[in-house]
């Protein structure tokens, strides 16, 4: 992993959110199909800090962030979160880490969904249903009063300037409008980390930057954004405070970044 | 007897509820013996998504119990009629051997499924399953007694045979069919009354210290289950007198009709679901130190038993209120 | 407590929304399983009512009937016995009735023939039932031939149609005088068809039918408690067998309902996946899957339910009366009363919404356990 300026990390300057401990992933173990996507990974996040995951398609950028965004359960190793999750698990955590390898899934889930935010490659919106019932879908596990998220909801259209379309459904927007839609959607539940799939491959190049605009914007807030990107707008703005880069579901080490 | 409408819905209500619990049972004893938490191999995320299926199994199952329950005694009280003797649900139920018994397995079969959900519920709700192997193997004892049920339902309804004419030259002028007693046996009730209420203060005793001590989880579940044993008993004994306002009516059925205001449902509802929670309390403290179950189920047991408490003296002052407001008087 | 409802009222929300946005797989279904509640329900309610009725009717009949038994078959017994039965303790009244049944060849109608002064007709006289004026075309003044037993025919007036109200008892009823009936039958003098004893106190009619047997080793008392018993069991097997014609039908719905909830279209099972990947976890998504099912149960339930009911006491049972009625030439019209009891409804949620819920549990449990993932790469 390197980092902008050049240097090698140094721990004690970034607060490291989630760590990743020799983690691999297999599918269909054991069969004749068998797929390792990620093998042996360890890595750290920071806090605060924007990461691109770069590599090439097949790399195992996609599971890595199922893994690291409590999707999905890692085959062997460990991850470990710091300083998030730990009001969802009865009193279990030790100080502020909280081990989720072997968490049951509604554990899993109702961490994801208090402290992550998924941005597709896709959008992954719901057809036949508004733009702000969209936004607010993420919020009705919670229990939490549908009046107070739909005034959220309606708060993140706002700053994304797309208000004027929360009556309208999916099908009737365009590419970057369905863009927005889904980053307010990620925001809706004031996740601590935003985690997204190759956003600008359905962009063009303006919209592509003006996604990177809404990133810094992002950043500002506090907030710590993973992009998973093999596109050079995204992993060469300025941006991005640290790149990972993968193939074939092993880390390439070195590569120090102009 | 058996095409009877209601008698086909009761056999098909049982029919499915053993589908669900074996299937609950099977997939049990696979995770039972597969299980392994700290892997994260496929087997073990697809016996992690089969617990959701089985809590569901269980949850359909119990809710069909209740309904059959009712469905079981109202049918038996409409039936009536067509028995030489029977005057109400308790004759119907008398006409056979494998009345009575069916009862009580179906009544036992709701708690069960009811406690297996309790201990359900606050496994889930630990974050290392710290009681799936024990859920499991209960859950692999419950299960037959719902096939069980079945034998005996079938049996029960294939044996009773209608006092009707069925011949062209036959009849009947009804002799009394022997083994049908219109009156159920009840235990003596002036001495039922004192044991009664001994037993609610009891319970309401313990239950508050453990409440507010946590200690005693074992003397408020005994005392618990003996308050519902009691409580049933005293319904047969002396409540139903009071309700009916006659000295030999006991049924313990009649209370569930319109005529009596359906004072049954509130008695019975309050009675069972104390029971439940009683008897949960019980099976679940010896369980207190395992694991992440250590913040979890004591505050769980304690809930718990504050919900028998408030059923008991629901059932109490229900109880209570009959007795004082009715206009019959015992001894008099 | 709170969470957990509101929690329940937003998945309800979106299972409601999500059921609206697949209108055409979801009416299909809601349609036939309308029409099965329909069917059971229509079965159900009918046999009851007829129950019913037959009660109400029975309720006007003697506590007792004594009949003559030779060789097996019903035969006339002698008048004479009356005096003997009278003469037990705690009868307090015994008639003779006479009635047979006649065949009528050209319509191939039964009709029951009573005779009874009651009403005075007048010789050569009879009041008919609305059933066999419906059945003759006949009305008050014209005339009916009835043939005797050596095959002349006799001609009778008809003086009254009984009116409809009394349809369900009258139907096929001829009334004459007592001494036409004798003539037209030939009917062996001293005899009568069976004796109708009237007992005081209620509790003693077996006591007493015991008696008679004993007294008249010839005879069967019939009592009306056993008459009742018979007939209510009769409905309820009949009603019963044409529940489980009926199962193979809804099997067939059951299949077709587990095939429609296993068959998530491909973009029901996106949605799924993107639910999962946005937050919601297994137990949402199962109990989202069983909310759809219980409103689809409930709505067909009380559609069904609710046509049935209109079926079975606006429109007499049109559909079904054939089966349940039994086989005969002359059917008596008349509209059931209503009957509405909880007991019932229990009954047909067993039979319906039962079998539909168990079967749809493992396939909304199948759609629910997709993994979020999956949505990843879609």
């Amino acid at each position: 992993m390197a980092r902008r300026d050049g240097g090698p990390r140094r721990r004690h300057e970034v607060l490291t959110v989630i760590e990743l401990i020799e983690v691999s992933k297999f599918f269909n173990a054991g069969k004749a199909n068998q797929f390792i996507a990620v093998d042996g990974l360890s890595c750290a996040i920071g806090r605060g800090e924007v990461t691109i995951l770069k590599g090439p398609s097949g790399s195992g950028k996609t599971t890595l962030l199922t893994l690291i965004g409590c999707m999905a359960r890692p085959t062997s190793g460990r991850i470990l979160l710091h300083g998030i999750g730990k009001e969802c698990l009865a009193g279990c955590a030790v100080g502020d880490t909280v081990e989720i390898t072997s968490l049951p899934e509604r554990f899993l889930t109702s961490i994801r969904r208090s402290a992550f935010g998924f941005i597709f490659q896709h959008f992954n919106l719901v057809r036949g249903i508004t733009v702000l019932e969209n936004v607010m879908l993420p919020a009705y596990p919670t229990g939490e009063s549908l009046h107070e998220v739909r005034r959220r909801a309606l708060d993140l259209l706002e700053t994304f300037s797309i208000s004027r379309h929360a009556g309208a459904r999916i099908e009737q927007l365009s590419g970057g409008e369905m863009q927005r839609v889904a980053i307010a959607r990620a925001l809706i539940n004031d996740p601590v980390m935003i985690i997204a799939d190759e956003p600008t491959a359905h962009l063009d190049s303006k919209l592509s930057i003006e996604f990177m605009e809404i990133v810094a914007g992002l950043k500002t807030a506090g907030k710590s954004v993973l992009i998973a990107s093999h596109d050079p707008i995204v992993y060469d703005a300025a941006l991005a405070d640290a790149v990972i880069e993968m193939r074939d579901g092993r880390l390439v080490g070195g590569g120090t970044r102009p | 007897m058996i095409l009877h409408p209601a008698i086909l819905a009761l056999l098909l209500g049982s029919l499915l509820i053993s589908l669900m619990m074996l299937y609950a049972g099977w997939y049990g004893a696979r995770i039972l013996n597969a299980w392994d938490l700290r892997s994260g191999s496929e087997l073990q995320l697809e016996l992690e998504k089969r617990t959701y299926l089985i809590s569901t199994l269980v949850s359909y199952a119990l809710a069909f119990e209740l309904i059959s329950l009712f469905l079981f005694i109202f049918t038996a009280d409409r039936l009536h009629p067509l028995f030489t003797g029977a005057m109400c649900a308790a004759g119907t139920l008398n006409a056979n051997g494998y009345g009575y018994p069916l009862l009580l397995l179906k009544m036992a079969n709701f708690l069960l499924a009811g406690v297996w959900l309790m201990v359900n519920h606050v496994d889930n709700r630990g974050h290392d399953y710290p009681l799936i192997r024990i859920k499991y193997t209960m859950l692999l004892a419950i299960a037959p007694l719902s096939l069980y049920e079945i034998y005996y339902l079938y049996r029960y309804f294939s044996g009773l045979h209608a006092d009707v004419i069925t011949s062209c030259c036959g009849s009947l002028f009804s002799l009394e069919r022997p083994g049908i007693a219109g009156d159920l046996a009840s235990l003596p009730s002036t001495p039922m009354l004192i044991v009664f209420y001994t037993v609610i203060a009891a319970t309401l005793f313990s239950g508050a210290y453990y409440y507010r001590e946590g200690r005693g989880g074992y003397l408020f579940s005994a005392l618990g289950c003996a308050a519902f044993v009691t409580g049933i008993a005293s319904i047969v004994s002396f409540i139903s007198l009071y309700i009916y306002e006659l000295p030999t009516h006991h049924c313990p059925f009649d209370i569930l009709q319109k005529e009596y205001g359906y004072i049954g449902y509130p008695l019975y509802a309050s009675l069972f679901g104390a029971g439940v929670a009683a008897l949960s309390v019980g099976v679940l403290t010896p369980f207190r130190t395992r694991g992440s179950m250590a913040q979890i189920i004591p505050a769980f047991t304690r809930r718990l038993t504050a919900i028998a408490l408030i059923l008991y003296l629901l059932f109490t002052l229900i109880a209570s209120c009959e007795i004082v407001f009715s206009s019959f008087r015992m001894g008099a | 407590m709170n969470r957990c409802i509101e929690r329940h009222r937003n998945i309800l929300d979106f299972a409601l929304s999500s059921l609206l946005r697949r209108k055409g797989k979801n009416l299909s279904l809601l349609s036939v399983y309308t029409l099965i509640v329909f069917i059971i329900a229509s079965i159900v309610f009918f046999t009851q009512a007829l129950k019913r009725e037959a009660a109400l009717v029975l309720d006007g009949a003697p506590d007792l009937v004594v009949q003559r038994m030779v060789a097996g078959r019903h035969d006339p017994i002698p008048i004479a016995y009356r005096e003997r039965i009278a003469a037990i303790r705690g009868v307090s009244e015994v008639r003779p009735r006479f009635w047979g049944y006649y065949y009528e060849a050209v319509t191939g109608a039964n009709f029951t023939l009573v005779a009874s002064n009651d009403g005075q007709p007048s010789v050569k006289s009879v009041f008919i039932g609305s059933g066999v004026a419906r059945n003759s075309s006949l009305t008050e003044g014209d005339f009916l031939p009835l043939r005797d037993v050596k095959g002349t025919p006799v001609l009778f007036t008809v003086g009254k149609v009984f009116p409809s109200a009394s349809e369900l008892v009258a139907a096929d009823l001829i009334q004459m005088r007592e001494d036409d009936f004798r003539t037209l039958f030939d009917f062996p003098t001293g005899r009568a068809t069976d004796l109708t004893v009237s007992i005081r106190n209620k509790g003693e009619v077996k006591t007493i039918a015991a008696k008679i047997a004993q007294q008249f080793p010839d005879t069967r008392p019939i009592l009306k408690s056993e008459m009742l018993r018979t007939y209510d069991s009769v409905f309820d097997w009949r009603g019963g067998m044409v529940i489980v014609i009926l199962s193979v039908a809804v099997l067939s719905f059951i299949i077709f309902a587990w095939d429609k909830a296993t068959g998530l279209s491909a973009e029901e099972r996106k949605e799924i996946g993107i639910l999962k990947s946005i937050g919601w976890e297994t137990g949402d998504v199962l109990l989202m899957k069983s909310f759809e099912g219980v409103v689809i149960s409930l709505t067909a339930y009380l559609a069904g339910v609710s046509l049935a009911y209109a079926h079975v006491f606006f429109f007499s049972a049109s559909l079904f009366e054939h089966t349940l009625k039994g086989w005969s030439v002359l059917y008596p019209q008349f509209r059931l009363a209503p009957v509405v009891d909880p007991y019932l409804f229990c009954v047909l949620f067993f039979l319906t919404v039962g079998p539909y819920i168990v079967a749809t549990i493992v396939p909304s449990w199948l759609a629910a356990t997709v993994d979020p993932d999956a949505a990843m790469r879609s």
